[in-house]
Order: C-alpha cells, then sequence, then structure tokens
C-alpha cells in the first residue's frame, strides 16, 4: 500500500517534471504556443492568481496549451522516453518573394526543408524491484526529488536562452516581419537516429540526472553548433502603413498647402511609375490619392521601400509638365507649381483667394502671364477665376509719399475697361498717365513700366483698356502722388467685366487712341493738365492738392450722367467730347457708376477736408 | 555543511561593460538559486546578443543594482585592477548567546566568485601593444578591434553562463532544503573594499565562518 502510493507520488513528480519540461521547451522554440502564452501572462498578471500547474516546481509558465495536454495522454507510459524535436522548416528560395506580399499563408511554392536543429530526451531510468523507502525517509526523498527537479528546470530554462535555436525563435516571434522558415516541433516515444552529417553538426548536453529513489530523471539535448548555414532571411513584404497625410478623400482640400521649401508648395508626388529612385527633395508627400501601386512593386526595391515614407517619394518634376493629370487636382496643383517658376506673387493671391465670380472670364489672368505663355495656356484649362487685388499692398503704396521711384506711384482704382486699346496710346504726354493694375507692375513688368513712356507690353496695353479709371497727379519732378484705393471685391467685378470692352470715361489719357479724335480730346486735356503738372511742381503739396481736385472737377463725365463731375466752365466742351467719344464706349451700368461716382465723392471730400480752404480759393481762381 | 565555491572564468570587460556584465551574471545565479515560486523574466541585454532571466523579484533587482553601482565607484577610484565580487548564500542559524557574540550566525554553503579585469578605453591599449606598426587609420581598425574585442567578451559572458549552469546541475545535495513562503535563499554580495588588505581579510572572516572547507556537512 504505501509502496503504492509513494510509487503515486513519484508517478506524479516524473509526470509533472515531463510536462513541465515540455511547455518549457515549448515555450521557447514555438512562436504560435508563445504567443499564446505572452497572452495568457498578461491576463494572469491582471488577475494575479496562480493557476495549480505553474505551482509545480515552482515556475510559473502560464496556462499549458492544449496540445500539451494531448500530449502527456499520448505518453502516458513515463518509462518511454519523450523525445521532442524543434524542426526548422525552411522555405526554398524559388517561391517568389511578391507572391508571398499577395498570399503569405499560402503554402510555399518549392520544396520546404527540414531539419532537426535541437532534440531533447527527456527519460525515466527506473529499474525495476528495487525497494522503495518508507516513511519519514521517503518524504525527505521527494522533497529532494523535487528540490532536485527544479533546479534542473531552472537550469533547462536558462539554457533555453543560451542555445543558437533561441535566435531564431526570437526572430519569428517577432511580429515585425515574416521570414523564409519557421520552427515546428514534434513530440514521440521514439526518435529516429540522426545520420552521420547531421551528427557532424550537432553538439550535445546532458543535465546532471536527478536521482529519484529507484530511478533517475534525466534531460539531454542534442543541438546544431551553428545555424548560420541556413539562408534565413526575411520575407520580403511591405507592413501596414498608416498614411498620415493622405490626399485621396475629394473632401479634402486639393490646395491645402504642404510642408514647403523656400519655394513655395510642390506638385505632389505621383503614384510610383516603374522604380523611381527616393528623391533628394526633402518635401515631397510620400503618397498620393492613386491607389493599389503598393502592391506589385518589385523586390529588389522594396529593401528601401518597406515601411519607410522617403522610398515612396518620387521627384515632382518629371510630372509637372509631361505628365499632369487632366483632373481639376492636376491643373490646379501645375498651376502651383508654374506660379513658382514665375514667382508671382500675385499668383499666390489668385490661388489663395476664393472664386469672386463664375461668369469670369478665363483670360483673366492673362494679366499674369504676360512674361509667360505657359501660364496664359494652363489657366485657360482651369475654372475661372478671378483675381483679386491685395488691398492692404495697395493701399500702402497708394499712401506712400515722396516717392521718386515711378514704380511706387499709386495707382488709381480700377474700373472695367474698354475693348478698344493701342500700342501707340502708350505714348502718351507726360501730362496725366493711367496707372496700371498693380498686378501688371508684379507681373515682372520694370519699374519703367509706369514711367511717362510705357513701355509696349500687352499687360499695359490691356490695363489701359480700363475704364473709369482716374489718372493720379503725376509730375516730373516727383512731387507727391496720390491714388486711390478700392475693395479688392470692387475691382475683381471690375475684372470679370474687363472683357465686356467697357470704358470708364474717366479713363482721361490715352486709352482709345484708334480714335483719332477722342485722342485729340484727349490730347487736348493733356496739354491742359501739362500746363497744370508744371506749375504743380513749383507749388506745394496742397496745390497738388488742389489741382486734383480740379481734375476731379474737370474729368470727362460718364456716359449715361455726365453732370457728375463735370464743372460749368469745362461743360460744354466735355459734352461735345462725350458725343464724339460715345460711339467707342460700352454701355455701363448706373448702379456701377454711381458707386463710382460716391467713391470719388468721399476722395474728394477727404482731400478737401486735408487741404483745407486753399482748395476752395483755387476755386474760387476759377 | 559544505561549502561550495564556484570561481567563475576571468572576464576581461571595459567599464561600460562592467554593469550589464555583472547584471547577467548574478541574476542568472540567484535565478537558480531562488528555489521559491517565481515568475521568470526573459532580459535581452543591449551590448550582447544574450538573454539571461531573473526571478522577477523587485526587490532583488534593487538590491544587485546598488552593489553593482558601489562596484562601479570603487572600480573608479581603483582603475585598470583585477577585481572580484563575491555572491554568497548562507543560512541563518541562531546562535546561543554566549559572552563572545550573541548574534546570529550565518553559514555559507555556497560562494562565487566573479572575476573581472576591468580595462580601460581601446586607446590607451594601443600604446601598450606589441603591434610593430603604428595605426594609420584608427577609424577603421579601432572598430574591427572593437566589434572584434565585443564578440570575444560575449564569448566569454557565454562561457560563464554555462559555467554557472554545469555548477548549478552538477552541485545540488549542499543546498539546503526550500523554506516555505522563501523565493531565495538569504544572499550577500561582497564588493571589493577600499584596500586589497580589507578584501583579504573578509576573505578569511568568512572561511572562518564557514568553517573549515574538508568538513564534511
Amino acid at each position: 500500500m504505501e509502496m503504492d502510493r509513494e510509487s503515486g507520488k513519484l508517478e506524479q513528480i516524473v509526470s509533472q517534471f515531463r510536462s513541465k519540461i515540455l511547455h518549457v521547451i515549448l515555450d521557447s522554440r514555438v512562436p504560435s504556443l508563445h504567443h499564446h502564452h505572452q497572452l495568457q501572462q498578461q491576463e494572469s498578471l491582471s488577475h494575479s492568481r496562480v493557476r495549480k500547474t505553474d505551482k509545480w516546481f515552482n515556475l510559473v509558465l502560464g496556462d499549458r496549451p492544449p496540445a500539451l495536454e494531448n500530449l502527456n495522454f499520448s505518453l502516458r507510459n513515463l518509462l518511454d522516453p519523450m523525445v521532442i524535436d524543434i524542426i526548422l522548416v525552411h522555405r526554398g528560395s524559388c517561391s517568389s518573394s511578391v507572391d508571398n506580399l499577395y498570399s503569405p499563408s499560402a503554402p510555399a511554392v518549392g520544396p520546404a526543408d527540414e531539419t532537426v536543429i535541437e532534440r531533447w530526451v527527456v527519460q525515466y531510468d527506473c529499474p525495476r524491484f528495487i525497494a522503495t523507502p518508507s516513511g519519514a525517509d521517503a518524504s525527505v526523498s521527494y522533497k529532494k526529488i523535487y528540490k532536485k527537479s527544479i533546479i534542473l528546470l531552472r537550469s533547462l530554462y536558462t539554457q533555453m536562452r543560451l542555445l543558437p535555436a533561441y535566435r531564431i525563435f526570437k526572430q519569428l516571434s517577432s511580429l515585425s516581419q515574416t521570414y523564409n522558415f519557421d520552427l515546428v516541433y514534434k513530440v514521440s516515444s521514439f526518435s529516429h537516429p540522426f545520420s552521420r552529417e547531421e551528427e557532424s553538426g550537432m553538439k550535445e548536453y546532458s543535465f546532471a540526472p536527478v536521482e529519484a529513489l529507484s530511478g533517475y530523471l534525466s534531460v539531454s539535448v542534442t543541438y546544431r553548433a551553428t545555424l548560420s548555414d541556413f539562408n534565413l532571411e526575411p520575407l520580403v513584404s511591405l507592413p501596414p502603413k498608416i498614411i498620415t497625410d493622405y490626399v485621396g478623400s475629394p473632401t479634402t482640400d486639393p490646395m491645402r498647402s504642404f510642408p514647403s521649401s523656400e519655394k513655395g508648395a510642390h506638385a505632389t508626388s505621383f503614384p510610383l511609375r516603374g522604380a523611381r529612385p527616393p528623391s533628394s527633395s526633402p518635401f515631397q508627400r510620400p503618397h498620393s490619392w492613386s491607389s493599389g501601386f503598393h502592391r506589385g512593386f518589385p523586390s529588389t526595391k522594396t529593401q528601401s521601400l518597406a515601411g519607410s515614407p522617403p522610398a515612396y517619394r518620387t521627384s515632382p518634376k518629371p510630372y509637372d509638365i509631361a505628365s499632369t493629370p487632366t483632373d481639376l487636382y492636376g491643373n490646379r496643383i501645375q498651376n502651383q507649381r508654374v506660379s513658382t517658376l514665375q514667382q508671382v506673387t500675385a499668383y499666390d493671391e489668385y490661388k489663395s483667394s476664393p472664386p469672386f465670380s463664375p461668369s469670369a472670364s478665363p483670360s483673366t489672368p492673362s494679366y499674369l502671364s504676360g512674361a509667360n505663355p505657359l501660364l496664359t495656356r494652363h489657366c485657360s484649362e482651369t475654372a475661372p477665376v478671378t483675381i483679386p487685388l491685395p488691398l492692404t499692398g495697395r493701399s500702402t503704396r497708394y499712401l506712400s509719399p515722396n516717392s521718386s521711384d515711378p514704380s511706387r506711384h499709386s495707382l488709381p482704382p480700377l474700373s472695367p475697361r474698354s475693348s478698344k486699346h493701342d500700342a501707340s496710346s502708350q505714348e502718351s504726354p507726360s501730362g496725366i498717365r493711367s496707372y496700371r493694375k498693380i498686378e501688371a507692375l508684379r507681373a515682372g513688368e520694370s519699374p519703367s513700366g509706369l514711367s511717362n513712356n510705357y513701355s509696349a507690353q500687352k499687360v499695359v496695353r490691356d490695363s489701359k483698356d480700363d475704364s473709369g479709371r482716374f489718372s493720379a497727379l503725376l509730375s516730373s519732378s516727383g512731387s507727391p502722388h496720390i491714388g486711390f484705393s478700392r475693395s479688392s471685391s470692387r475691382l475683381s467685378f471690375q475684372d470679370d467685366m474687363d472683357d465686356c470692352e467697357f470704358s470708364c470715361p474717366f479713363d482721361v489719357d490715352d486709352v482709345d487712341v484708334s480714335d483719332s479724335s477722342s485722342q485729340n480730346t484727349e490730347g487736348k486735356k493733356a496739354s491742359e493738365f501739362t500746363a497744370q503738372s508744371n506749375l504743380v511742381g513749383k507749388k506745394s503739396q496742397d496745390a497738388a492738392v488742389g489741382i486734383l481736385v480740379q481734375m476731379l472737377r474737370t474729368a470727362p463725365p460718364l456716359r449715361q450722367d455726365s453732370s457728375c463731375y463735370s464743372t460749368h466752365s469745362l461743360r460744354t466742351e466735355y459734352e461735345g467730347g462725350v458725343s464724339i467719344a460715345s460711339g467707342f464706349f460700352m454701355p455701363r451700368k448706373t448702379a456701377d457708376a454711381l458707386e463710382e461716382l460716391n467713391s470719388y465723392r468721399e476722395m474728394k471730400d477727404l482731400l478737401l477736408s486735408k487741404s483745407g480752404t486753399r482748395v476752395v480759393r483755387q476755386e474760387e481762381m476759377k | 555543511m559544505n561549502c561550495e565555491v564556484c570561481q567563475l572564468k576571468e572576464l576581461e570587460v571595459e567599464h561600460f561593460e562592467i554593469r550589464e556584465v555583472l547584471r547577467c551574471i548574478l541574476h542568472t545565479i540567484v535565478f537558480h538559486r531562488a528555489l521559491g515560486l517565481v515568475r521568470p523574466k526573459d532580459v535581452d541585454l543591449e551590448l550582447f546578443e544574450i538573454t539571461y532571466v531573473q526571478c522577477g523579484d523587485v526587490e532583488l533587482e534593487k538590491k544587485i543594482d546598488e552593489k553593482i553601482d558601489h562596484f562601479i565607484s570603487w572600480v573608479e577610484k581603483h582603475p585598470n585592477k583585477k577585481s572580484q565580487i563575491c555572491l554568497s548564500f548562507y543560512e541563518v542559524k541562531s546562535k546561543q548567546p554566549s559572552w563572545f557574540t550573541n548574534k546570529t550566525e550565518r553559514l555559507y554553503w555556497e560562494q562565487w566568485y566573479i572575476n573581472l579585469n576591468v580595462t580601460q578605453h581601446p586607446k590607451h591599449h594601443s600604446s601598450k601593444s606589441h603591434h610593430t606598426k603604428l595605426v594609420v587609420d584608427p577609424g577603421e581598425s579601432a572598430t574591427e578591434e572593437r566589434s572584434s574585442r565585443r564578440a570575444m567578451v560575449e564569448a566569454s559572458l557565454r562561457e560563464v553562463l554555462f559555467q554557472i549552469i554545469k555548477f548549478v546541475n552538477e552541485k545540488k545535495d549542499h543546498v539546503p532544503p526550500i523554506s516555505e513562503g522563501v523565493i531565495y535563499f538569504p544572499y550577500e554580495i561582497t564588493i571589493p573594499s577600499s584596500s586589497d588588505s580589507a578584501f583579504g581579510m573578509d576573505m578569511i572572516k568568512r572561511m572562518l565562518h564557514s568553517g573549515h572547507p574538508t568538513m564534511l556537512s
């Protein structure tokens, strides 16, 4: 009876010992079971409970995998050795790595080599019919056996991490990559002997056996000393990557600026078209809105591509002109690109401000493109967008006094220009000049474009068509100039009207040279003002203001309403002029003219308030 | 009781490697002597491709780190010296109070000697080297030298760990019985003191306490 009980205890120790060893080995060699164990450990840590199986040999390993329980059942005979083979499954190189991208779980094409890299043999040798101790001695014996088993298991646990196979296990356990090899196990009660070739590369280590009463527990391992013979490499794969700056949604603002260089916003990189080397430019978006370019990428390049954003970046330069997408996004991007080439700040305004009017003419941006036909062409492909004028920039310009630089001449506000325009009209007398749009100035024109001799440029020509613009007084000696600014919205509206070929009667200078009569009329006025301008040079600033006011008063009236700004003295004269010139002006809306009138009135009041009573005196002089 | 002594193979380490090497060796030994319920914790070394196992006790980890700090400060004061760290396991035996002493007695049943030779930076070595030709390109050769040296230290450390496993397996009889609720046996880590002579005296004292080495348990 006692013997049965004693042997029962011993059987239990041996049985648990085998299970524990198997658990340690599989947990340190089979990645799938290891992951299961890790999850269990996390749970157990949170619950802080120790399972019954953990208490055996004082080594907490977590839940035993279900397979282990089955194995224990099949190897019930404790006297049979337990042979655990750790097998390295190496997929051959003929399996394409690209295929694995699409179906990594698919069985490898080509033969898989299986090599036993470790063989653990756990044995309980118990010669039969040996008298077992009883009573107190037995208890002490079992405690000793148990203690020594614990120590053996500790050293086994440590040894598992020092053998060469552990490195492979660690590689496989990391989930970041997949490899062309795997570790599997096989447990049996017998072992196929190694071939001579296999044995030559293997080493053996035997743990000191634990004496267990009538027998002893032994654990030994035969392992491959080196695993460098195998071509173990990670499989080429593209790990999932979160695209943080993905621009694929239609709701995404296509004009959103990306981290840009000093040049401004670059065009986004387009999907990989062939193998392009990573661009050296640091500000290119790694991903575009095209999908599907991740896949099917040549494996040779993926080393640099896998998981690294710079690898997806391509140089935007080839895409700029040659391969522009025809959608709206593409066009806009291209326009951005071209604008940076031009360095047209006004173009930035163009793209930064919302379109003012849907009816804006496509040719409006041609003001910018005086020097760059490319822009003109591309702009014509875009949705019609007006070019608003910056308010602040102009206001500072306009109000800057003592500016001897012709480029700083303040520009009068714009109004819809007339249709007719002539290059020869640019050679206007030095008296009264018309000012161009500020965009024209910024479009690369030289400051001399505003000089008395207007350069024969299309931009200038176009601006001269603007009607409704009154000239600021300009003196050759550089007396202060006064300009007036308008709201950008108003200017935008006027730009919209550009194509309507409307001229403003206030455009007193050589707007319409095709009409000789009008030119003569203007010439008369110009000469008159020239005389006056000469006077300005001699008089003070206040005098200039006064002269300007007079100009306002004597300016040719509007076609519809000719009584607004004409003085009594010049009324008849202008009426005639208007009638002659009427044929060359397009009708304006009354509301526009009224609005303009009001603005002039405001300006006049402002000037009057500044000049004080002197203007009044001048009026009295007349 | 017999006191088993294990002299581990001498390791030639650099100053910055001391901490990792000592942690690895000390924790490995204690893990084999922490026979209570433990939850093993794998630790990967940063300097070497070696993974060792800790028994997971926070208090133990703290004490070991403290001792390592003391040792490092000692090494800084005594550079270029061979040093020894002694990890001893003992049993506490209450002694009958007598007019000699009324303290509890420590019976050391196992002692591990970790032998270290802390070397200086390789630059200092080059001046003492026996190479006939001077190093023309110090960058490349220094890197190669460093990597080969690192590999040597790793191999030596691995050998030391195997040595520990072998010793632990071969000598089990002297290990005291496991007490209930005790995770690891009482231990003591002795680092060299300020003077070598005092260190020697500590050794003699320990021998007296543990009894004659030839005595059987």
